[in-house]
């Protein structure tokens, strides 16, 4: 499988000089000494991820890690220092303004945390804004904004105004505007961090059913690592501008490989989070105390035992059995590596 | 034996100095001292400044400080006919637009002019009470028999105000677009505004004559398009950066983004800046009556020159009335943009 998005060896130093400095950091240097002795500020430092298509990457850090920076340079609009973005195979870095535009009208669509939404447009007219700019004619930006309007769960509120909405139905225009766009990309900065808690499991859920139909490819920002978990086919952990893990989500919950991480997960409910599929073992006995499906959660199978812990199951998925579950691996899985231990 | 003598003296500059002296005419401080029968050096006892005037004393290749003065004079006079020449095509139309502007608002029967006035009042405000305020004024000039005047002031405000919509906004705009552009436009701006604004009408007196409408034509606007130009740059500048960002995400052109997203938003602020316009064209109105600019001013001046006091009263006070209609009319268009966008 070939990735939709790469970037390669990429360097962000802010500072007027900044391409000089890459160097100096891929020597070694440190954020603190850079800013001490050069006066540049560190943003990103040799970041290397490949973004696959039809999967939703999700970066997280805590914020200063970087990732609004990172997110900025896939449809350039932040320049980086040093290293490379290949969209398809294409360098982003190479392209004339004209190619650029392009890029961002109909390959890559955003969707950022302060919605963003023009206010003086309806909700319509804001939906419809990405083929409007195209130069699509009425008829054809009319249908395609009310069709992802209802996409949304907006229908009704065409001609409403974003100020007469709540924070949740702004960013539901947000995400329809990105998806009238009908781009194979879609970025979304922090989409959700300015919601209330259970408006933003709403949106996540939106996100998901919508992905499962449309197959886009998703970069999605986060710093909350329960978001992070729910969404991610690959997770991206950035630290001080620096990827410290990425790989599959349950693989960094099991086995984290910096201290950083390990205390960035032990926080998390476990038995949400992980499924049955990361935790069995092959088929080892021949005595099951039933069936269940890869795809379950640890909570679902602990309430399914009612808390006992000498069950064994059989692990099948899609009708094949690919595995068993032991409970006391269940239980063991359960409790955080902790750092130092 | 003048008090810098010895300097020049010193550096060996006074054969220098001396060479074609001959007896420039004097000073005033020195002809205030012969008059006063003494050397008025003498007499402080201690050491003058050394201005211009001084130092000429000691050294007569120094020029005086009326040197610095006629030479400016002289330079402006010696480019005055290129100025001209360059100047006099270019700022024609302004003359046409006024004359032509004037000629409309006077030779338009007032049954005519009032209701259409009130036409564009309620256009742009769509506020009952504003438009009927404006109505009775209007009604009061035409009963204290000032109403042609009233009309010939308020036909040059429009035209003035126009232009400078039309050259300001653009202006600003490319205000906005650059840091260079602001730095240099700035300056210049604050100079347009704190300039005593009979300065600037003396250069412009040397370049056209008195009797062409584009000498205070030029004046009003150079006063008073300073305003839509800053808030235009304002306005622009402050339009939120995350729309801005979106724009630019969604592949926005220079263009679109310019008439879709920042116009649209600086549009209050534009407003606020088109208001000071008009008020300080219609300030600037009563002085460029000095250069014949006809209306109210005319009688405001004639009341200061022959002192009869109740004509420059009544005409000030209708002045007032005047800039009370323009800015409430175009303080309502305001407040409807200003609301347009938050609560529909």
């Amino acid at each position: 499988m070939t990735a939709k998005v790469s970037l390669r060896g990429l360097y962000k130093i802010f500072g007027p000089n900044d391409a000089a400095m890459v160097p100096h950091v891929q020597a070694g240097m440190d954020k603190t000494t850079l800013l001490e002795k050069h006066k540049h500020v560190l943003g990103l430092q040799d970041i290397n991820v490949d973004m696959q298509p039809g999967e939703i990457t999700v970066i997280m850090g805590l914020s200063g890690s970087g990732k609004s920076t990172l997110i900025r340079h896939l449809n350039r609009l932040i320049d980086p220092s040093a290293g490379e973005i290949l969209v398809d195979g294409q360098d982003v870095m190479k392209m004339g303004q004209a190619a650029l535009r392009d890029l961002r009208q109909k390959q890559m669509s955003m969707v950022f945390q302060k919605f963003a939404l023009l206010p003086h447009k309806t909700v319509l007219e804001n939906a419809q804004l990405p083929l409007s700019v195209q130069g699509a004619d009425k008829a054809t930006c009319d249908a395609e904004g009310r069709k992802w309007l209802a996409r949304v769960g907006l229908e009704g509120f065409e001609d409403r105004y974003p100020s007469q909405l709540s924070g949740g139905m702004q960013q539901r225009v947000g995400i329809a505007r990105a998806l009238t766009a009908n781009t194979d990309i879609m970025l979304m900065d922090e989409a959700f961090s300015a919601l209330d808690p259970l408006i933003r499991t709403d949106m996540q859920n939106l996100l998901l059913e919508l992905q499962k139909e449309l197959h886009k490819t998703i970069v999605f920002i986060t710093h909350d690592l329960d978001e992070a978990l729910k969404l991610a086919d690959h997770l991206v952990i950035l630290k001080d501008g620096a990827v410290v893990q990425q790989g599959e989500p349950q693989g960094i919950l099991l086995a984290p490989s910096d201290p950083y991480i390990e205390d960035f997960v032990s926080d998390i409910n476990r038995a949400r989070v992980l499924r049955v599929r990361s935790v069995m073992k092959p088929i080892q006995s021949d005595n099951f105390d039933g069936e269940v499906e890869a795809s379950r959660n640890l909570e679902d199978m602990i309430a399914l035992t009612g808390g006992d812990t000498n069950h064994v199951y059989k692990v099948t998925d899609g009708g094949e059995v690919v595995g068993q579950l032991d409970m006391k691996d269940l239980v063991k899985a359960l409790v955080p590596r902790v750092s130092g231990s | 034996m003048a008090a810098y003598d010895g300097i020049f003296d010193g550096l060996g500059l006074r054969e220098w100095c001396d060479v074609g002296k001959e007896d420039a005419p004097m000073s005033m401080a020195q002809l205030l001292a012969q008059s006063g029968g003494n050397d008025a050096v003498a007499e402080e006892g201690g050491l003058p400044f050394p201005s211009l005037d001084v130092l000429h004393e000691a050294c007569g290749r120094i020029g005086q400080t009326r040197d610095l003065t006629a030479g400016i004079e002289q330079g402006f006079l010696s480019i005055r006919s290129e100025l001209k020449f360059v100047l006099d095509p270019i700022t024609q139309p302004l003359s046409w637009m006024l004359d032509g502007t004037l000629w409309v608002f006077q030779s338009a029967p007032w049954w005519l002019m009032i209701p259409a006035l009130l036409l564009i009042s309620w256009l742009v405000s769509r506020s009952k009470s504003v438009t009927a305020f404006v109505g009775l004024v209007l009604l009061f000039f035409g009963f204290i028999d000032h109403y042609e005047v009233a009309m010939q002031t308020l036909a040059i405000v429009f035209v003035c105000t126009g232009l400078s919509v039309l050259f300001g906004v653009p202006i600003g705009i490319g205000m906005s677009k650059s840091d260079t552009a602001q730095r240099t436009i700035v300056p210049i701006l604050d100079l347009l505004q704190t300039l005593p604004t009979f300065v600037y009408l003396i250069p412009l007196i040397f370049l056209f004559s008195v009797t062409e409408s584009k000498l205070y034509g030029i004046a009003i606007i150079l006063y008073a398009i300073v305003p839509v130009i800053r808030l235009t740059d304002l306005g622009i500048r402050l339009v939120d950066k995350d729309v801005i960002e979106a724009a630019n995400a969604f592949g926005l052109t220079a263009w679109q983004k310019l008439s879709r997203v920042e116009l649209p938003l600086a549009l209050p602020n534009i407003m606020a800046g088109v208001n000071q316009t008009i008020m300080m064209s219609l300030a600037m109105v009563v002085i460029a009556s000095l250069v014949s600019a006809p209306g109210l001013g005319v009688l405001v001046l004639r009341g200061i020159r022959n002192l009869e006091l109740g004509v420059g009263i009544v005409a000030g006070l209708g002045i007032v009335l005047l800039a009370v209609i323009l800015d409430r009319v175009s303080k309502a268009a305001l407040a409807r943009v200003d609301t347009g966008r938050k609560e529909h």
